[in-house]
């Protein structure tokens, strides 16, 4: 909202009261209101407790389609929908219309009763299930797996215990799985601090309450997240673009999940503070986790402004895995801003279409 | 900051204001940004965490055995009763899920089968 110099007559007077006016009404509505998000046509094709699976509906004929199907994995704090934010501004919608069979995991809201689901159940429990799923309505033995945030830790560890189980393409997104540097990021260093117990916060409340994971997703950058953003609004009230992207957003932002409390308390001990995945000590249900059993072809896509999960923890997985075909994309932008920001369908979308494509025939 | 128009207009009183709270607004979050990212606050973060849960413990359990004794006293089911049935219920979902893929590789061979089999085309 961009103010001008006092009006010099009445009728300009007029006019800039009722914009007031509109701007007040817009304000209100974007800050009280739930925007309309996830709208690319979908069905619900298998369910087990909370977790869903969607297959979205194909616009391209089949002869044009690409035969690998794409499985998309979402972290497990936030709602997946990020993924379908708008209509015009989906990566699922875009990814339809370049002609992939497109199918999304929702793992839903944890309950109590799911206090102790672990990484050992997401991966061995869930993901076969869902994985035999995809390839029994696609017809394919070959899938791409799709992993954002958390999901690349779940797609990660899926793709390096199940190698030989048709996983052709593995797509890793803001990927936090190297916890070296302690020092790399706000989060590492918090949950670092000998004094962190994350067992003390689990037995208190169970399942980490999303509030919680919230605070500590904002306070990495406190102002940006509790004053900046309601300023960009303020400031650009009278563009109707940037309200409901701001809307859309804000609908996604403030969507909260709690976290499986065994869940956080195995990210935060084996992952994030003895970095057991990168140095081979990850032990999932009497399993070793050996990255360099992937074979998959590598896509390592990361966020160079990425204050969630930095650069330098995403990138050395390239040196450990047995991919033949791999690659690093770096992009410009934040965790979430590179994937659902305004450049993300300039730059991010068609560079991992660019990639895919080929590998997905 | 994000800021809505390039250049403040030293006319517009609002654009010369707009842009100080701009530069203020990116010193302050630098200034904040350095102090989330330090040691320091790491320490304190997880000192205030680790007093806020020793706290509110005692009274968590408290409230916690209260409403147990007083759910059995009437003969309701309980927090541990409704997860334990919860989780029981996942794992026959779980059964179900394997069921039905055993029942959909069983439909496909037979499909198979009949293809295959000549009198299943004369009928």
């Amino acid at each position: 909202m961009v103010q001008q110099p006092m009006p010099a007559n009445p009728m300009m007077l007029m006019e800039e009261m009722q914009k007031i006016e509109q701007n007040m009404r817009t304000l209100t509505r974007v800050t009280t209101t739930k925007a309309v998000v996830g709208q690319t046509p979908k069905q619900q094709i298998w369910a087990l407790n909370k977790a869903r699976l969607y297959r979205y509906i194909p616009v391209v004929p089949p002869e044009k389609r690409h035969k690998v199907p794409l499985l998309l994995i979402f972290a497990l704090m936030n709602k997946p929908y990020i993924l379908d934010l708008r209509r015009g501004h989906s990566f699922i919608e875009y990814m339809v219309k370049q002609g992939y069979d497109v199918y999304l995991l929702d793992w839903g809201v944890p309950g109590p009763e799911d206090k102790d689901l672990k990484f050992d159940d997401y991966v061995l429990d869930y993901l076969p299930r869902v994985i035999r799923k995809v390839k029994a309505t696609s017809g394919s033995n070959e899938f791409t797996l799709l992993g954002w945030c958390i999901g690349a830790i779940l797609t990660t560890i899926y793709a390096a215990l199940r190698p030989d189980d048709g996983i052709k393409n593995l797509l890793l997104l803001t990927a936090p799985l190297d916890f070296t540097d302690k020092k790399a990021g706000g989060f590492v260093r918090w949950v670092s601090d000998q004094g962190f117990d994350p067992d003390k916060i689990v037995s208190a409340f169970g399942n980490i309450p999303g509030e919680m994971i919230d605070y500590g997703a904002k306070a990495l950058k406190p102002v940006e997240n509790y004053i900046g953003s309601f300023l960009t609004l303020w400031d650009n009230l009278d563009n109707p673009r940037i309200v409901e992207s701001w809307h859309a957003m804000n609908t996604w932002v403030t969507d909260l999940l709690p976290m499986a409390g065994a869940t956080y308390s195995q990210l935060i001990n084996e992952m994030y503070k003895e970095n057991r995945l990168m140095t081979g000590k990850l032990v999932i249900r009497g399993e070793h986790v050996d990255v360099s059993r992937i074979r998959a072809n590598l896509l390592d896509v990361i966020a160079l402004a990425d204050h969630i999960s930095p650069p330098c923890q995403s990138e050395s997985i390239m040196e450990r895995v047995s991919s033949k075909d791999k690659f690093l994309l770096r992009n410009k932008g934040g965790h979430i801003g590179m994937m659902a920001g305004s450049g993300a369908a300039k730059h991010t979308w068609p560079a991992i279409n660019e990639w895919l494509g080929p590998r997905s025939e | 900051m994000k800021q809505s128009s390039d250049t403040p207009n030293p006319l517009d009183p609002f654009g010369t204001m707009r842009a100080m709270r701009d530069s203020t607004l990116e010193a302050w979050s630098k200034m904040m940004i350095d102090m989330v990212n330090s040691d320091m606050y790491a320490q304190a973060t997880a000192k205030w965490l680790d007093s806020y849960l020793t706290a509110s413990q005692p009274f968590q359990q408290l409230m916690e055995t209260t409403t147990t004794r007083v759910l059995t006293e009437f003969n309701m089911p309980t927090r541990a009763d409704v997860i334990s049935l919860a989780e029981r219920m996942t794992n026959i979902e779980m059964r179900l899920d394997d069921i039905d893929v055993r029942f959909d590789e069983i439909m496909s061979v037979l499909q198979k089968l009949a293809k295959a089999d000549p009198r299943e085309e004369e009928r």
